[in-house]
Formats: structure tokens, C-alpha cells, sequence
């Protein structure tokens, strides 16, 4: 196992959290630099850590500590894969809001360090709106809380989101507490065909015009220049149909191609987005006002790239087997007010392109809550943001 | 005096307040009970001055407390000794409206109802809905990280606000979060970390806020019940079910009594409980939603079911939930109303645990409260004429919050720690908790500048640097003599 390039001498796998937060302690304690890993899907992520001895692995912290369907909430630890959290939720007809593209190997610690998201991030939001409550080990091995248990708390400062995307610079996440939601009774989805990116937005315009409440609209790359996009809509059947009928009107307002995509063709494309997730071995991750995203989409020549597009989100994946730092650099420029993250990079491309481009302005403060947090600089130091 | 006039030559004259009747509205916030005179009130028009003023204060060695409309509930602008008041009520300007992106930029004075006003035309409304929202700002909105009935469905503050420019302690202007609609930032989320910090954190001056299309429809459904225990039945079952609506607010016979009493509406008198739902969607989904619900109210044990006859109605019987404290006037002399949260399934417990407390210190307690959240409001009832009764209220608040806890919840669902429940936070938080809750104040603000005494039950230093700034006394007469 390496992260971002870089192997550790060692790698354990505490028994819980108990012990883990012994580890921490005692790797501190002797000046060792450490990282923590979950399911491992997104090592590649972030920048080479600039020192590495031991790798920490959750995934033996995996118990369920306290599910109440009744309350639609789920507290779990961290080490838990999201498919088995899901499958406990499952027995009571309930669901996280997460979307990742492995779910059998990716930790919910994963997830929350990552601020993993996908397509239903459009409706429910990401982890920062359903996460309400946390624990972790901190880089001096003392175990905290924030947040609770209950949906709705305003006591302390919101520990909890300041974990989401940390990438473990803080500390080890070991057990969040989510919000959750019911699963719905029927599902549909309207596929439009060979649209460019500016017809993309143009159709989330209108659904939000119409105030219809997509689930998702993905957007697919269709080999060229052009996309097919997925509106999907979940509920009670007679409101899923009503705004099914919506989209396909609006689509033949705007000249476009309608049909709803048969159960085959839709496992077809989330495969797609599943691999063009995982698998690329360059993994760019776009974020801009939607508006923005589109127009970068438009006037770049993005023909030759995979792309999985979510318009309405303001988020885009390029994926590729051959990039290069300059073409990053320059998407940063033409992007400007958005993020380019990249998520995924060859071994001798490292070094070559900062995986998450010039800081924020906010950085000296960020700077200065990861000293606070670890003033000796040993929990996964150099990979984060401006080099925490 | 030096200090008042170099704050004039910032914020001009108009814009200070050192003395008289002006002053004393500044002395305290919605939380009654408490008053502290600050050594000056500055109520700056611009970021430029915010900042200017800040490093004034730092230089003066003036702690600051940051005041929005003034009507937070748990003391988060209650003055420290000696302090400068930061005002934001005259930054009041809508800056940007970006319909496409959904997006939109205000100053912190605006008040949280003129977002929606000021979007209806067009189709959109801005979701956080405190009670109070016709005179609360959404400075103190991102503050309190502030909620409200429709928040069941649509999330709270942090979930709307999504960036802001921000005045920290050393006077920098610092941008944090998503300005221009991007879904998310690079680097720690200073913005999400930032919202609910009660002002410890510094100073907003721009916030950006999410939009949300108004709903193709909504429904509102009333529905009245013989006790509480039916009605905390009926929300534990409905949201049991999965069925979400966007708001579910309870009122016990008490509360209907001053509701009544003070809108007019026209809800029975005879009942013990009451429970005010809305539903919104797509027109199919809210007929079934609200059918959905209206079994469960049944099921339940509902004594009447009905849904409010026009928007007229609709509007008044949102009025009298929202103006629910404002009416316990009508039933009490004086009222202590208390914020906590339990799991929502043991609302019916939790309710009886209320009541009997209240019954074992000879006082009355009325309910109205978010039931969807499991965010409880007792208001408990005392005459404050009568020698102890205000401190035995207080008391009984005190119990009631740690019967939240027992039960699992917390001690705020939407008013805050602020003043008012610092005590409690060593009951919710262990010592390692709030110690790392300081890592978060410190890296903001390492000399503990902002907001002093909130929060927090003891004071703390952030490392080995001096904590709470306590002013000389020659300096504070000096301040407070000459303005």
C-alpha cells in the first residue's frame, strides 16, 4: 500500500477504538509521523505526504453503536464499509445519503475525510448536511466528540463538518452519527440525448423553473464532444410520473431528444460513473457555479476526456490516461473561482502539479487549526491543502 | 476621550453610541434578566469600518461583542464589562442575486424575512425560518446557526449559508466558504465551523446564501388532540413512517390558549394538544404526502382534522405558532422559555418529565415547539413580582435541560449556548470536547477578543497566551466617562 506515492514502514490494525487511539498516543508520544486509512479508495488522493512512518487502518472499528430507524438516525464507527451501513438501514427501509463509487470497501471514516459525494448530492446534500455528530482521536491520541445524536444542535462549534474533507489532517474520524431517510417507493428517470453542456444546463434551468425535485441529473460524456444526461426522480409513484412527464415535455419544448432509459441502460451508466471514479489513472475533480462549469465545458475542448457531469451540483469528473500538469494549470486559470482538484495521478506525474492548486485566502487560519490541532505536524503532514 | 473618538472617526458620530436611553438598548438581547452596559456601541456601515474597528479595539484592549438584531434568546450579545459593541444592523444591503446559480449575497443586517420578499417575485424564497424571522438578521441567523419550523425538511443555517467575508481578530478581511456558487472549498470548511460559533469566531459582514425554488405546492394541515401524549404519538409515528413533511409544530393546550388569545385564530379551547403541519412538493406528491399524514393524525387519535380554509387563514395560524412566545403575555406576567432537543421518538415522555416538574415547583409550563426536530420550547410561566419564582423558574428550565440529556439530546436545538447555558456545556461536553473546541476559537482568535464569557463554562487561555481581557479601571472610566 502506498499513499500518494509514498509506502510506510508499518501498518496496523487496531481492534477498536479503544486501542487505536493507544497507538496514536504512543506514535506521538515518539515523534512518528502517521496516516490513517479506511477501505483505501482514495489514497491517491492529495499531495505526497511529506513524512510517513505508520499507516493507521479503521476497518476493524465496523460496529453499528446505536441505529434508531424510528429517529432516522444511525451512529456508527468509522471502520464500517457504507454498503454494510446501508445494509443495516435496509432491514428498516431507510438509506444514507452518501454516494461513492465502491461502497463495498469505502469506510464512512473514508467518506467523511474524503467529502465523498455523487449524483444525489442534488437533493440531499453532501455528508456536511447529513453528518451530525462525530468522534475522533486527535494527532495527540485524546479521543473527542462534537455534535450529538439528535438532528438538530447547535451546542459547541461544528466539529463535525470541520472533519468533512480533512482528509485525516485533524485527527482519525472513529464514529459519526448520521441523519437518514426513508426510501422511496418508486423511482423513474428521463434520459436526454447528444446534448451539449450549455443544453444541459439549460435543461436543469428548467426543471428547477417547473420546481420539480430531481433526485439527480447526471451528465455523460457520449464519446465526442457531446452528452446524454439522466434526470431521475424518487417518491411516491403518482408524484414521480407527474414530473417525469414534466421532463419529457420540457425536453420536446427544447427540441430534444426524451425516453426513459431501461433498467439495463441505466446499470450501463452508473457502471461508467462507478469506473470513471475509480479506475482513471488521471481522476479530475471539477467544482464551479453551474453556470460557470457549463461555460468552462463549452469553450474547452474537452472531446477526448471522459467526463461525468453534474450539472445542477456545479461539479464535473475528467478522467484520462494521459494529462499533464500544464493542461491542469490551465483549466485552474480558465476556471477561476472554481476548484480543480485532482483526485488521481500517475506515479511520475507526483511532484509535477499540486493535486489541489493555490490555497484559499482562509489558508492561514487553516494553517493555524492544524497546529493547534497537531502541533508537532506528524498526522499525515504535506498532503493537505497549501502543503497542511 | 480618546477611544470614544478615534471609534468616531471610524463609524462617524451617528454611528456611536456612548450614553443614554440609546445605550441601554444595547445592554441586553432577547434573553431577559441579564443587562450589562458596554463601554460603547460602533454600528459600522462597511466591512472597511468593521475591520477598522476590531483593530481598534485590539489596540484599546476593548473585548468586542458582535449584535445583530438583538434578539438571540440565550445572551450571545449580551455585553461583557467594559466591551465594545460591533451593531451590523445598518449593513443592510442586498448586494447580489444570481437566479442560475441559486445564489445570493447580502449584508449581515438584512433581515432573514427580506431575503424571501425580496425573491418572491421571481419564485424563490431563502428556507431558515426562525420564529422571529420578521426582525432577526441573518448575520445573527449564521451565528446562532439559526432555525425554524420548515428546517425538518430543509436543514438549518449551515446548510444555507454556504460563504462569507468575515472580519477575524487581528482586522483582516477574510473570505470563507463558497462565494460564487461552487459546490464546495478547498482546505478545512471555515465556513461550516464558522456558522453557530456565537461570534467567538469574528465577524460577518457579507454572507452568501443558498435559494431555493418556491414549491409547486403546499398544504397545511391542523389537526387537534386530547393530551400531548396523542399528539407526541402522532409526530413519532409520521416521521416513523417516513413521511417528511416540512414542518410539524406542536402546541399544548396552554400555548393554544395565549395563541388564541392573541391572533384570533380560530382553534378550539377544549383540547390538549395541537399539531401544525406543512407539506410542499410537486402537487401529486403533497396530495399523497398530506394523505399519508392526515392517517397517521387519525391513527393517532386526532379529535379534528382540518386544513386552514385560504392563504388568509393559512397565514394567521403560522402567525400565531410564530408569534407563540410574544402571546404567553396574554396567559403569564412572565415567561422563561427553554431550547433543548430530545430523539424525536421520546417526545411523549420527555413532555410528561416536563410536566411534572413543573408541577412539583408549583408553576405552569405551555409547549410549542418543533416536534418534527425533537427541538422543545417549555415556556415556563412565573410572575416575577413574586419574591423567587423567576430563580425557581430558572431552576426548573435547568432541570428540564438536563432531562434532555438524560434522554440523549442536547442542550440547544436553535437559540445557542451563548450566556445563558455555558454552565451546562461540561454536562453535554467532556473536558477533551470543549478542550478541542478551543483549538478551533484559538486558531481564529488567540487572545479570546470576541465574545468573552459565551459559550464556554470556564474561561480559557489559548495556549500560553493571555486569555480574557480584563481593562483597567481608569481606562474603562475613561471610556465610559467621556462619550
Amino acid at each position: 500500500m502506498t499513499i500518494a506515492g509514498v509506502a510506510p514502514r508499518n501498518a496496523v490494525t487496531p481492534s477498536g477504538i479503544g486501542e487505536l487511539a493507544g497507538v496514536v498516543r504512543e506514535l506521538y508520544a515518539d515523534g512518528k509521523p502517521f496516516a490513517f486509512v479506511g477501505g483505501g479508495t482514495e489514497l491517491e488522493l492529495g499531495n505526497a505526504p511529506l513524512a510517513l512512518d505508520t499507516v493507521v487502518a479503521t476497518t476493524a472499528c465496523n460496529r453499528v453503536i446505536d441505529y434508531a430507524p424510528e429517529d432516522q438516525t444511525i451512529t456508527v464507527e468509522a471502520g464500517m464499509t457504507v454498503a454494510a451501513v446501508c445494509a443495516a438501514l435496509a432491514e428498516h427501509h431507510q438509506f444514507l445519503a452518501l454516494d461513492v463509487p465502491d461502497p463495498e470497501r469505502t469506510t464512512i471514516g473514508g467518506a467523511i475525510a474524503t467529502n465523498a459525494y455523487g449524483r444525489r448530492r442534488l437533493r440531499f446534500g453532501s455528508i456536511k448536511d447529513n453528518i451530525v455528530g462525530i468522534a475522533i482521536v486527535r494527532p495527540d491520541g485524546v479521543t473527542a466528540r462534537g455534535g450529538g445524536k439528535v438532528v438538530k444542535n447547535v451546542a459547541g462549534f461544528d466539529i463535525p463538518k470541520l472533519m468533512v474533507g480533512a482528509l485525516g489532517t485533524l485527527g482519525a474520524v472513529v464514529s459519526a452519527t448520521f441523519r437518514v431517510h426513508p426510501c422511496s417507493e418508486y423511482s423513474a428517470a428521463v434520459a436526454l440525448r447528444k446534448l451539449t453542456a450549455g443544453d444541459v444546463l439549460r435543461v436543469c434551468a428548467e426543471v428547477v423553473n417547473a420546481a420539480l425535485v430531481p433526485t439527480s441529473i447526471v451528465a455523460f460524456d457520449n464519446g465526442g464532444e457531446r452528452y446524454d444526461c439522466v434526470v431521475a426522480f424518487d417518491g411516491f409513484r403518482g408524484g414521480v410520473d407527474e414530473q417525469v412527464r414534466s421532463t419529457t415535455d420540457i425536453a420536446e419544448r427544447l427540441h430534444f431528444g426524451a425516453s426513459q432509459p431501461s433498467p439495463a441502460e441505466l446499470d450501463l451508466l452508473e457502471a461508467r460513473e462507478r469506473s470513471a471514479r475509480c479506475e482513471a489513472p488521471w481522476r479530475v475533480q471539477l467544482g464551479a457555479a453551474p453556470t460557470k462549469l457549463a461555460q468552462f465545458l463549452t469553450q474547452n475542448d474537452v472531446s477526448g476526456i471522459g467526463r461525468i457531469y453534474y450539472p445542477a451540483i456545479g461539479s464535473a469528473i475528467l478522467t484520462g490516461n494521459d494529462m499533464s500538469a500544464a493542461t491542469i494549470e490551465r483549466w485552474r486559470n480558465d476556471l477561476n473561482a472554481g476548484t480543480v482538484v485532482v483526485a488521481a495521478m500517475p506515479l511520475d506525474a507526483r511532484g509535477t502539479v499540486d493535486a489541489w492548486g493555490a490555497p484559499p485566502p482562509s489558508w492561514p487560519i487553516m494553517r493555524q487549526l492544524k497546529t493547534n490541532f497537531d502541533p508537532k505536524g506528524l498526522c499525515n503532514p504535506g498532503r493537505f491543502v497549501g502543503g497542511i | 476621550m480618546a477611544a470614544v473618538s478615534d471609534f468616531i472617526a471610524i463609524v462617524g458620530e451617528r454611528n456611536t453610541i456612548t450614553e443614554g436611553s440609546e445605550l441601554r438598548t444595547y445592554e441586553a438581547d432577547g434573553l431577559p434578566g441579564f443587562r450589562v452596559r458596554p463601554a460603547v456601541v460602533v454600528l459600522p456601515e462597511t466591512t472597511e469600518q468593521v475591520a477598522a474597528c476590531v483593530r481598534l479595539a485590539r489596540t484599546l484592549g476593548l473585548p468586542i461583542v458582535p449584535r445583530g438584531s438583538g434578539t438571540g434568546l440565550s445572551g450571545g450579545a449580551l455585553p461583557v464589562e467594559g466591551c465594545v459593541v460591533i451593531g451590523l444592523s445598518r449593513m443592510k444591503a442586498i448586494l447580489e442575486v444570481d437566479l442560475p446559480n441559486r445564489r445570493m449575497r447580502v449584508q449581515p443586517g438584512v433581515i432573514n424575512l427580506n431575503i424571501s420578499r425580496h425573491l418572491a417575485a421571481a419564485g424563490y424564497y431563502y428556507a431558515p425560518d426562525p420564529s422571529s424571522q420578521s426582525v432577526c438578521s441573518i448575520g445573527g441567523n449564521v451565528a446562532e446557526n439559526s432555525g425554524g419550523a420548515h428546517c425538518l425538511k430543509y436543514g438549518f443555517t449551515v446548510n444555507h449559508a454556504v460563504g462569507a467575508t468575515i472580519v477575524t481578530a487581528d482586522g483582516d478581511i477574510v473570505s470563507v466558504g463558497a462565494h460564487g456558487g461552487e459546490p464546495d472549498t478547498l482546505g478545512y470548511d471555515l465556513m461550516g465551523v464558522f456558522v453557530g460559533s456565537e461570534g467567538l469566531l469574528g465577524i460577518v459582514t457579507e454572507v452568501v446564501v443558498r435559494i431555493l425554488r418556491t414549491p409547486q405546492a403546499t398544504r397545511t394541515i391542523f389537526a387537534t388532540f386530547p393530551t400531548t401524549d396523542e399528539a407526541g404519538a402522532a409526530v413519532s409515528a409520521i416521521i416513523s413512517a417516513g413521511i417528511v413533511p416540512a414542518a410539524i409544530e406542536m402546541m399544548d393546550q396552554l400555548a393554544i390558549e395565549a395563541i388564541v388569545a392573541a391572533t384570533r385564530v380560530d382553534w378550539p379551547l377544549d383540547v390538549g394538544a395541537a399539531l401544525l403541519m406543512d407539506v410542499d412538493g410537486v402537487f401529486a406528491e403533497v396530495e399523497h404526502t398530506a394523505e399519508s399524514a392526515i392517517g397517521a393524525l387519525r391513527a393517532a387519535g386526532a379529535i379534528e382534522i382540518r386544513s386552514p380554509r385560504d392563504d388568509g387563514e393559512r397565514a394567521l395560524m403560522w402567525k400565531g405558532r410564530k408569534g407563540a412566545f410574544a402571546a404567553m403575555g396574554r396567559i403569564s406576567p412572565n415567561y422563561y422559555v427553554q431550547d433543548g432537543v430530545i430523539p424525536r421518538k421520546e417526545i411523549v415522555p420527555v413532555l410528561r418529565d416536563i410536566a411534572r416538574l413543573a408541577s412539583e415547583a408549583g408553576l405552569r409550563v405551555a409547549n410549542v415547539f418543533h416536534a418534527g426536530d425533537g427541538n422543545l420550547h417549555p415556556l415556563i410561566l412565573y410572575d416575577g413580582r413574586i419574591p423567587g419564582q423567576e430563580a425557581l423558574a430558572e431552576r426548573v428550565g435547568g432541570e428540564i435541560l438536563k432531562t434532555c440529556i438524560r434522554y440523549g439530546g442536547s442542550i440547544t436545538g436553535e437559540h445557542g449556548v451563548g450566556f445563558d447555558k455555558a454552565a451546562y456545556m461540561g454536562d453535554l461536553f467532556t473536558e477533551d470536547d470543549l478542550a478541542t473546541m478551543q483549538f478551533v476559537r484559538c486558531a481564529f482568535d488567540r487572545d479570546v477578543i470576541f465574545n468573552p464569557n459565551k459559550v464556554f463554562p470556564t474561561p480559557r487561555l489559548c495556549g500560553d497566551r493571555p486569555g480574557v481581557y480584563h481593562p483597567h479601571a481608569t481606562e474603562l472610566a475613561e471610556v465610559a466617562g467621556r462619550g
